[in-house]
């Protein structure tokens, strides 16, 4: 009885509606934290791991020299490498490939690699149209690393210092 | 046996060798550099230093004497502080390249460094840098991560028998490098790849393409010689990437020849044939396996079998034939009631062929005291075999060479050089002193005989010698008297004791003639069948350019409009494709299983370590569908193990041989023995590209007397049979002697 009563008062005063407003009131006037993908993009640690890319040297020179310790160390056994001696005899891949749906993007060819080669960069949000588009070749690679270049140099000159 | 103490563990030992062999007997790891089982101590790196109870400093255990109640520590501190620096010392001037480095993965500094390194250097200053130098096709150098063991000047002198490498300069001047601009020649040079613990000598062919941990190494044999070396075959995605040596203390200790090393490029030669061919209204066609061999036995059927008569087949094989695929063959000719077959086909008169059985087992061979070489270039054609007796060399033996030519052995060898008509004299001569020596009754032969001085000289080494061995080379295999020359040296083993070696026939002729790969007294030998009405040839690789002596009969025969040639070959051939009818591809070396049979009679077996390009498959498979298709019984085999099981059980044919010895045959004024150079001994080497770069493979010279040069009016430049001519005095008299690199000059040989 005393039950229905107290129920009764709770809903002829709107209590219920109020607090609710209250909340609705208090966040409208706060900082939104809703992000507007894609046109707006949340920040991204230095040390993400997402798409690989190869680098090359500011002189336009690639920097991997075939030392095949990144597919050494993969656990996915997602790299594979060939390799030659090119014409002016330095030691270099002829085939550098990554395969996306092997890759468990550890990082480790990244931590292997003794002339910082190959790299994961920021970026994350990429599709295949066909199924073949999974393999990351050398100029893929290489093309990701000329188009990101500042932004890999960027984040890798803010990690150094913890390594 | 004394008894000493190692880590607190007993261990007994001979009093006198070397600690660094018994922690390796006893799987304790002591680290090491410069010591090698194999060759000379020079502890020159100081890394296996290890803690001797009562001696005032660590003492190197490669250069330490056991000695009776020894206690030694490998892993206490004193040791352990030592190796640690020796290893920074050593890694003071060694780049830190590892990344482009071939070694990288198979480095014992590599390896050392791990357990024993430290993770940061002290050393800030500049490191030292060597130039490099070009030392040929096969090795590449980086005497920059060069450690100074001297592993590879040791090699070069205790085992290749020639110094071409050496330490120059002193301190950190000191520069490992060839001392001749020409870089490096011997035939063995490819074991300083093996050696060197560190990437300064590495494969030149193998250069900057793959990790040894990405191969899969398969153990093989190497059937370019008489030897049959121990060898690993490496292999990535199906290709034969390297070859590295074997041990195998019986055969080839732990070494192998340049030519077995490098023959694996050949595999990949764009030459390869990878798919059945038939020759349809004189067009190539590529076809199917089934119609290729149905064309085959259609061919073979018409021409002969359907008429009965076999006797027009004739069947040829190289000796570098597995022993199944020659057994096969042998197999599949006879059922079909032919007798015609041989494996012999550079030998000029078979009527006379040399008979001589080697009775001294390779490793013996470095315990002579005493060889004599007749007829050969020992240490090009039989590397393996050259090197025991390089060893027995150093260890005091004499060593003389009775030859048409003075070739460079790399030991000290006494030469007696005499044309090729005066080889059976000479040796006639020996025998003859030796007889008298004995006091043995003359034979009527050598009654009016009067040794030369030089055969006296022989015949006096040979008999100061207590164990003596005389060797026989292919250059006699031609000799108007070489089977009295084989007649003559077993009768002067005979009378003095002493072993004989046959290498005049090389590759596997061994297996060939286990599996009676000749003619019965029924049947055609090469020569004959060349010369006579054949309707159908079978031919098992052959080359006809390189295989045959008589090269013009050979294609002639074989070219005829009316005869039918079904011809099993891994590369391809414009000759063979003018003559054959039907071209069947057929797996190389690596890529079949069968069996070697080396100079030991020693029989040994391999198996594929790779399989066949494009359609290509093991000729002893072919050999087999092809006999089912004629319908012939007997040939359901699964394997080539099987082949060989019955090989087995088959007794050893005895031929009867022509022992006599006949001093006056004619010979003709001037004789060509025509070498091929020891890189072009078989399809494979004949494709190997760095092989064929090398010093050895670019030998191309006629050699011969200033004599010899006026009677053909030649100058030096000038060409005969189409080699240069080089003429030199140290060619015998009415012989040319020629090395070349080239196919047999047709027409130029009679």
């Amino acid at each position: 009885m005393i039950d229905g009563i107290k129920k009764l008062a709770k809903n002829l005063t709107l209590s219920e509606l109020r607090s609710g407003m209250k909340i609705t009131a208090k966040e409208f006037v706060n900082t939104k934290i809703t992000v507007q993908y894609p046109e707006e993009k949340t920040p991204i640690s230095p040390r993400f791991r997402g798409l690989h890319a190869l680098r090359r040297y500011p002189n336009g020179e690639e920097r991997c020299i075939a030392c095949k310790l990144c597919e050494a160390v993969c656990p996915a056994n997602a790299i594979t490498i060939e390799s030659e001696m090119r014409d002016d005899g330095t030691r270099r891949t002829t085939q550098y490939d990554i395969d996306l749906f092997k890759c468990i993007f550890c990082g480790f060819c990244e931590e292997a690699c003794p002339v910082d080669a190959i790299v994961e960069t920021q970026i994350f949000d990429y599709a295949f149209e066909s199924r073949d588009g999974s393999i990351m070749t050398k100029e893929r690679l290489l093309k990701v690393g000329d188009d990101n270049e500042q932004v890999i140099s960027k984040t890798k000159a803010q990690d150094a210092k913890y390594r | 046996m004394v008894e000493i103490e190692i880590d607190g563990q007993l261990v007994n030992a001979e009093p006198g060798e070397m600690l660094i062999a018994v922690t390796d007997r006893e799987g304790i790891t002591v680290p090491r550099f410069c010591y090698h089982k194999k060759l000379s101590i020079s502890a020159s790196c100081r890394m296996c230093l290890v803690d001797v109870e009562g001696a005032p400093k660590p003492q190197p255990a490669c250069s330490t004497p056991i000695a009776d109640g020894m206690k030694i520590h490998t892993q206490n501190e004193r040791a352990k502080a030592s190796q640690k620096a020796v290893m920074e010392f050593l890694l003071i001037n060694h780049p830190l390249d590892c990344p482009i480095c071939d070694q990288g993965g198979e480095c014992e500094l590599q390896d050392v460094a791990v357990e024993y390194g430290s993770d940061v250097s002290r050393f800030s200053e500049g490191k030292r840098l060597v130039a490099p130098s070009d030392i040929g096709p096969l090795i590449q150098t980086d005497m920059t991560r060069c450690i100074h063991c001297t592993r590879c000047v040791r090699f070069g002198s205790e085992i290749a028998g020639i110094m071409e490498m050496g330490g120059t300069g002193r301190g950190e001047d000191l520069k490992i490098e060839p001392f001749l601009a020409e870089g490096i020649t011997s035939e063995l040079s490819g074991n300083m790849i093996d050696v060197c613990p560190v990437g300064a000598l590495t494969s030149k062919p193998f250069r900057y393409e793959l990790r040894s941990w990405q191969m899969n190494a398969v153990e093989s044999i190497a059937r370019h010689d008489l030897t049959g070396s121990n060898l690993y075959a490496q292999t990535y995605k199906g290709k034969v990437k390297r070859v590295v040596s074997g041990d195998n203390d019986n055969i080839n200790e732990t070494w192998i020849s340049d030519r077995d090393r490098f023959s694996y490029e050949g595999l990949a030669h764009e030459d390869r044939l990878l798919y059945p061919q038939i020759k349809v209204e004189g067009q190539w066609k590529e076809v199917e396996w089934s119609v290729a061999l149905d064309y085959a036995v259609k061919g073979l059927k018409n021409n002969i079998l359907n008429s009965r008569n076999a006797q027009k087949l004739g069947g040829l094989a190289s000796a570098t034939a597995t022993t199944e695929e020659l057994y096969l063959m042998q197999k599949m000719l006879r059922e079909l009631g032919c007798e015609n077959l041989d494996y012999r086909l550079n030998v000029k008169n078979l009527d006379k062929t040399i008979h001589l059985p080697s009775n001294i087992k390779l490793a013996k061979l470095e315990q002579v005291d005493y060889a004599l070489v007749v007829g050969a270039n020992l240490r090009l054609e039989q590397p393996m075999i050259n090197h025991r007796l390089c060893k027995a060399q150093l260890a005091g033996a004499v060593m003389n060479a009775l030859s048409v030519k003075e070739f460079d052995f790399n030991y000290p060898v006494g030469n007696t050089i005499v044309s090729p008509n005066q080889i059976a004299s000479t040796l006639a001569g020996v025998l003859k002193h030796v007889l008298e020596a004995k006091n043995q009754e003359i034979p009527e032969y050598l009654s009016t005989l009067t040794p030369s001085s030089e055969a006296t000289d022989l015949a006096n080494a040979l008999l100061n010698s207590e164990q003596a061995v005389i060797i026989l080379g292919e250059h006699v295999l031609n000799n108007t008297q070489a089977n009295s020359i084989a007649n003559l040296i077993t009768e002067i083993a005979k009378h003095s004791n002493s072993k004989t070696l046959n290498v005049s026939a090389t590759a596997n002729a061994l297996g060939a003639q286990r599996v009676s790969f000749t003619p019965n007294s029924t049947g055609m030998n090469v020569n004959d069948m060349l010369n006579a009405e054949m309707s159908a040839f079978l031919l098992l690789d052959v080359i006809p350019e390189y295989d045959f002596h008589h090269v013009d009969s050979a294609l002639a025969a074989l070219s005829k409009e009316d005869v039918f040639v079904v011809s099993l070959n891994s590369f391809g051939n414009e000759l063979v494709s003018q003559y054959a009818d039907v071209i069947l591809p057929m797996a190389a070396m690596y890529e079949t299983s069968g069996t070697h049979i080396n100079i030991d009679h020693k029989l040994q077996s391999f198996s594929a370590a790779v399989s066949a390009p494009g359609e290509a498959k093991p000729a002893w498979k072919i050999l087999k569908v092809l006999a089912d298709l004629l319908e012939l019984p007997g040939f359901h085999y699964e394997s080539s193990a099987q082949v060989l099981s019955e090989v087995a059980h088959q007794s050893e044919v005895d031929h009867e041989y022509d022992s006599s010895i006949n001093l006056d045959e004619a010979t003709p004024a001037i004789e060509t023995i025509w070498m091929h150079s020891p890189y072009q001994t078989d399809e494979l080497l004949r494709h190997a590209s760095s092989l064929q770069a090398s010093k050895i493979g670019q030998m191309n010279a006629a050699s011969m007397s200033q004599a010899t040069a006026d009677v053909l009016s030649l100058k030096s430049g000038d060409r005969y049979l189409g080699v240069p001519v080089d003429i030199t005095d140290t060619t015998a008299d009415q012989c040319v002697f020629v090395s070349s690199n080239q196919a047999t000059n047709m027409g130029g040989l009679s």
